[in-house]
């Protein structure tokens, strides 16, 4: 846990659209698949996801429906709506070309500029 | 419609709120338990699991209101907290937040009080059976100045005839019968109707039955119908009534009618009446006279438009039908006369005079709403910019501006709200004022009561306010230049908020303006009304109608009654002289105003084309001295001009000048010619001139020329008179005397209407009193408010520009230089404000000229007086804060920032 890094601000919206592009979840699920996706290198503070998602159901991004979880829980699980799919695709591709440019800037050596 | 979709989606959340509550604290304890079963698994006992799945969580409450905000349920909720906020803060400063709910209150109240008169009067359907299919027929004849000529039963009978268009047709006629047995014998209203009127109409009785077929013809049975007003406040709504037989008296018979029924509330048109009559109580309807003069007109039309047939087809086919018909009679229809026809809905036919005047007014309202609103809006305006610091603070914490508009919207709804609470307050007494003004005009709004609607207007024009309010002011841009506004003395949004006040002055001082200088126009024709030398002795002459009564007696005896009681009077201690006559001056409208025709002898040959015509009046002996109207030459009428004597006239001035310039019009002859004085019974015999009168106008407020020729009343023809009596004191204190003496002559004879000839010329002019006194109304809130606005913006204008001044101070200016320039300030704004409404004037008449005809542009040196007392305002309102600005000391204004 000591090694999670902070998140950046803006980037939890992008990893939730991601959890749950890969099939419907619950909120504690979300959490759950973040970390596993991540490897468990990031810190979110459990209680602030769930602003993300209502914000997320507000812009259109995330339908959300009750239903009943593995464990006979009743839970509320969120999927992708068809504009959230898009979405998730345009900001993947800008975090990769800020990732990029990021990184090409900071591995740059004294004699190449 | 982004607004509506806004305001469905706030109040949808609003309304789900509760549930959506619910939901979320489902879901975030369904979250913790889920961590706890993880927790448990790895070892901890259930409840130390619960705990630190809790502790992990966080902020419970904060997140869940963080939630609340994401999902966009909050704005309501906001506004609530924000409302309650605004209520501390508007308590803070008390002075602008009377002032403004004050100001709002006005405009407001004026528009909902208007637009209650105007629904009422104007928009709701009559309770007439499908209203929308009756309609009213109307003839005029334009060259002789006759806007309603009304119809003449033969008339009637050619018009009616195969009418297709137009299903039935009802006749009404009005007319005055001396009653018996509602109590003491009196003068009552009448009106005279066919069998067929009330189904036309489409009205139904509250009681008993009414007129209908059976009542038709010469041989029914006399049967009356009580109108309701008559029946519910003359007879205190008697449930026995019906059957009960009264008599009618008129033409010197009596008649005797049986009550059959009460008809329903209803707007009575073209005239007011105590009773409806069918036609055998009147023995005019039933004469020659009535039944075959063709210009025997005093019948109004009403007809029910046929099944598929419209207005439009129904008005082509009366005009075919009315054609032929004038075709048929040219010595009737002469065409100089202009004879025509035309047919308008019965609702706009009882509106026509009123519904130009109610808009006009209402508009005169909405001006006084925008005035108000501008006013309020400079106010808020120069409120928000001594407020920037705490707004700029407020937007660097994160407020969004969102947030900030929010604010100021729910601050400008508790201010609209209170306005228009108060507004509603300040209508309710409002529309009784404004009904009894426009009853003057149409009779519908006689029973106009306060409604909902009046409610719904003061909310919705609050809500227009509190809208265009809340967005009047500008924020703090988000730009990035945001640091800079807390730092630099937070000038930045005070350059736009400053033209925008100017902007909204502008506006107030035009419209303004345009108040004033409208309510100028009929100050200034009320004005020269009163003026006006009617070249009578009104104020010590009383006058007294005095009915006639049909009680057998012959026209003789009638005559003589009338000598005795004015004989009787005239030797009354306290008066000086006593007359009679038939026609009220001023009061006795179109009568007064007719002209016949006549002729000289030995002067109609050679002018046979000449119009000649001159007003008819009967007057007894004495009536010159009582009116002290001076004989140019000749003698007075005397008791010796009676009946049966020779004939004998005496003629205005004008007649003389006019026939027999430079030579003597005494004992000339003259006769009238016009084919009308046989249904009136004057003799067309030749008639000697025995005097010459000075010229009066006793029909025009303002005198206007005239051609007069007095007859003897004893020569007749008596349809009832008036007593003029000049008295040495007050005349009202005569009053029971004179009525005392008149009845030792006859016991039930009638004395009515008695006022004093000035007051009979007041109540004529009472209209005009009125109207300009609601438009002066109008003007001098719009100028009160008008005079807080620009001192508002020129006193902004000074603390904004302290600091300018101290240092334009402390480099030698002098103060009397710096008052000047803020009051050459306000003219400035007062200058274009005037310019301004002035076109906005000038346009807003060309475009009503087209549908007012009268309507007239004021004449120059008013316009400047209206201007010129703006400029007085403005000076005045621009004097205090200029005055302050060169009191300014240097060095506090220099330290002040």
């Amino acid at each position: 846990m000591a090694d999670q890094a902070q998140l950046l601000p803006g980037t939890l919206d992008l990893l939730i659209l991601r959890a749950v592009s890969l099939g419907p979840l619950h909120g504690y699920g979300i959490l759950l698949r973040i970390g596993q996706i991540s490897g468990n290198a990031l810190l979110i503070e459990q209680g602030a996801l769930y602003p993300g998602l209502f914000r997320l159901v507000r812009q259109g991004l995330l339908k959300a429906s009750w239903g009943t979880s593995e464990n006979n829980r009743r839970a509320k699980f969120y999927e992708l709506t068809a504009a959230g799919r898009k979405r998730l695709r345009e900001e993947t591709a800008n975090w990769n070309r800020l990732a990029a440019a990021i990184g090409s800037a900071l591995a740059s050596q004294p004699e190449e500029v | 419609m982004r607004l509506l979709d806004w305001l469905r989606f706030r109040i949808a959340t609003l309304f789900r709120r509760s549930q959506m509550s619910a939901e979320m604290e489902e879901e975030l304890r369904a979250h913790i338990q889920y961590r706890a079963d993880d927790l448990e698994r790895s070892g901890l006992s259930r409840k130390e699991a619960e705990r630190r799945a809790r502790i992990e969580f966080g902020g419970h409450v904060r997140y869940k209101e963080e939630c609340r905000e994401a999902a966009g349920g909050v704005f309501f909720d906001s506004l609530l907290r924000d409302v309650r906020f605004g209520v501390r803060v508007l308590r803070k400063s008390p002075a602008f937040t009377v002032t403004a709910i004050l100001t709002l209150a006005l405009g407001i109240g004026a528009n909902a009080a208007f637009f209650s008169v105007i629904r009422s009067v104007l928009l709701t359907p009559l309770v007439n059976r499908e209203e929308d299919r009756l309609i009213y027929i109307q003839q005029s004849a334009p060259g002789t100045q006759v806007d309603n000529a009304t119809f003449s039963i033969p008339e009637i009978t050619d018009i009616s005839r195969n009418l297709k268009t137009i299903g039935a047709i009802g006749t009404f006629s009005t007319t005055d019968f001396t009653a018996q047995g509602f109590g003491e014998t009196r003068e009552i209203h009448a009106g005279v109707v066919d069998g067929g009127y009330f189904e036309v109409m489409g009205l139904k009785p509250v009681m008993g039955r009414l007129l209908d077929a059976r009542d038709d013809g010469l041989n029914a049975p006399g049967a009356v119908v009580l109108t309701y007003k008559f029946w519910a406040t003359g007879l205190g709504a008697d449930p026995n009534v019906i059957g009960r037989v009264i008599r009618l008296g008129s033409m010197m018979q009596v008649r005797s009618a049986t009550i059959v029924g009460v008809l329903e509330p209803s707007i009575p048109y073209p005239a007011e009446t105590e009773i409806i009559a069918n036609i055998v109580t009147s023995p005019h309807h039933l004469s020659a006279t009535m039944v075959q003069g063709r210009e025997h007109r005093m019948t109004d039309l009403f007809g029910r438009l046929a099944p598929g047939a419209t207005l439009k087809s129904a008005r082509a086919e009366l005009r075919t039908v009315y054609g032929g018909m004038t075709a048929a009679h040219p010595e009737v229809y002469k065409p100089q006369d202009h004879f025509q026809i035309d047919a308008r809905r019965l609702r706009d036919q009882i509106n026509v005079e009123a519904s130009t005047i109610l808009w006009v007014l209402f508009g005169a309202s909405g001006l006084l709403f925008v005035i108000a609103c501008s006013n309020v809006a400079n106010l808020m305006l120069a409120r928000t910019v001594r407020r920037e610091a705490e707004l700029s603070v407020r937007s660097a914490l994160g407020a969004s501006n969102a947030a900030i508009r929010r604010s100021l919207l729910a601050e400008s709804l508790v201010l609209c709200a209170s306005g228009g609470l108060a507004g509603v307050l300040v209508a309710i007494p409002m529309v009784g004022v404004l009904a009894r003004y426009a009853l003057r005009y149409t009779v519908r709004a006689g029973d106009l009561t306060v409604d909902f609607s009046l409610l719904w207007m003061g909310l919705a024009l609050a809500l227009v306010a509190a809208f265009f309010l809340a967005f009047v002011p500008r924020l703090p841009s988000a730009d990035s230049s945001r640091g800079l506004g807390l730092t630099s003395g937070s000038n930045r949004f005070t350059g736009s908020s400053r033209r925008r006040i100017r902007v909204f002055t502008v506006i107030q001082i035009a419209a303004s303006f345009l108040l004033l200088a409208s309510a100028g126009v009929l100050f200034r024709t009320l004005l020269s009304l009163q003026k006006a030398q009617p070249g009578i002795e009104t104020g010590h002459v009383l006058m007294a109608n005095l009915p006639l009564l049909s009680d057998g007696r012959t026209p003789q005896q009638v005559a003589q009654f009338y000598q005795e009681a004015q004989r009787n009077v005239s030797e009354l201690p306290g008066v000086e002289s006593a007359a009679t006559c038939m026609f009220a001056p001023w009061r006795d409208g179109r009568f007064l105003t007719f002209a016949l025709q006549f002729s000289v002898e030995g002067r109609e040959r050679e002018s046979s084309k000449e119009d000649l015509r001159a007003r008819f009046r009967f007057v007894s002996p004495g009536y010159f001295a009582t009116l002290g109207i001076p004989l140019v030459e000749g003698r007075d009428f005397t008791e010796a001009d009676r009946g049966g004597a020779e004939f004998v006239v005496v003629v205005s001035k004008s007649v003389a000048d006019r026939l027999f310039p430079g030579q003597d019009a005494l004992n000339r002859h003259i006769m009238w010619t016009d084919p009308l004085i046989k249904y009136a019974d004057i003799s067309p015999e030749p008639r000697r001139i025995v005097g010459v009168l000075a010229d009066i106008d006793d029909a025009n407020i303002i005198p206007q020329p005239n051609l007069t020729i007095y007859t003897p009343f004893a020569q007749g023809p008596i349809f009832g008179a008036n007593l003029l009596v000049r008295t040495k004191s007050d005349p009202y204190t005569m009053v029971p005397t004179i009525t005392k003496t008149i009845r030792a002559a006859a016991a039930t004879q009638p004395v009515e209407h008695t006022s004093t000839l000035q007051d009979v010329r007041m109540e004529v002019l009472a209209d005009k009193r009125v109207n300009a006194l609601v438009f002066g109304g109008f003007a001098a809130l719009a100028l009160t408010i008008s005079i807080v606005g620009v001192a508002g913006v020129l006193a902004f204008g000074v603390s904004w520009r302290t600091r300018e001044f101290g240092i334009r101070l402390a480099l030698g200016a002098q103060p009397s230089g710096i008052l000047a320039g803020v009051l050459i300030d306000g003219v400035k704004i007062t200058a274009i404000g005037v310019v301004a409404g002035g076109l906005v004037g000038w346009g807003l008449s060309r475009l009503a000229g087209n549908y007012v005809p009268e309507l007239k542009l004021p004449e120059p040196l008013l316009l400047f007086a209206s201007a010129a007392v703006i400029f007085a305002a403005a000076a005045i309102a621009s004097l205090l804060p200029a005055a302050r600005a060169a009191r300014v000391d240097a060095v506090q204004a220099l330290r002040a920032e």
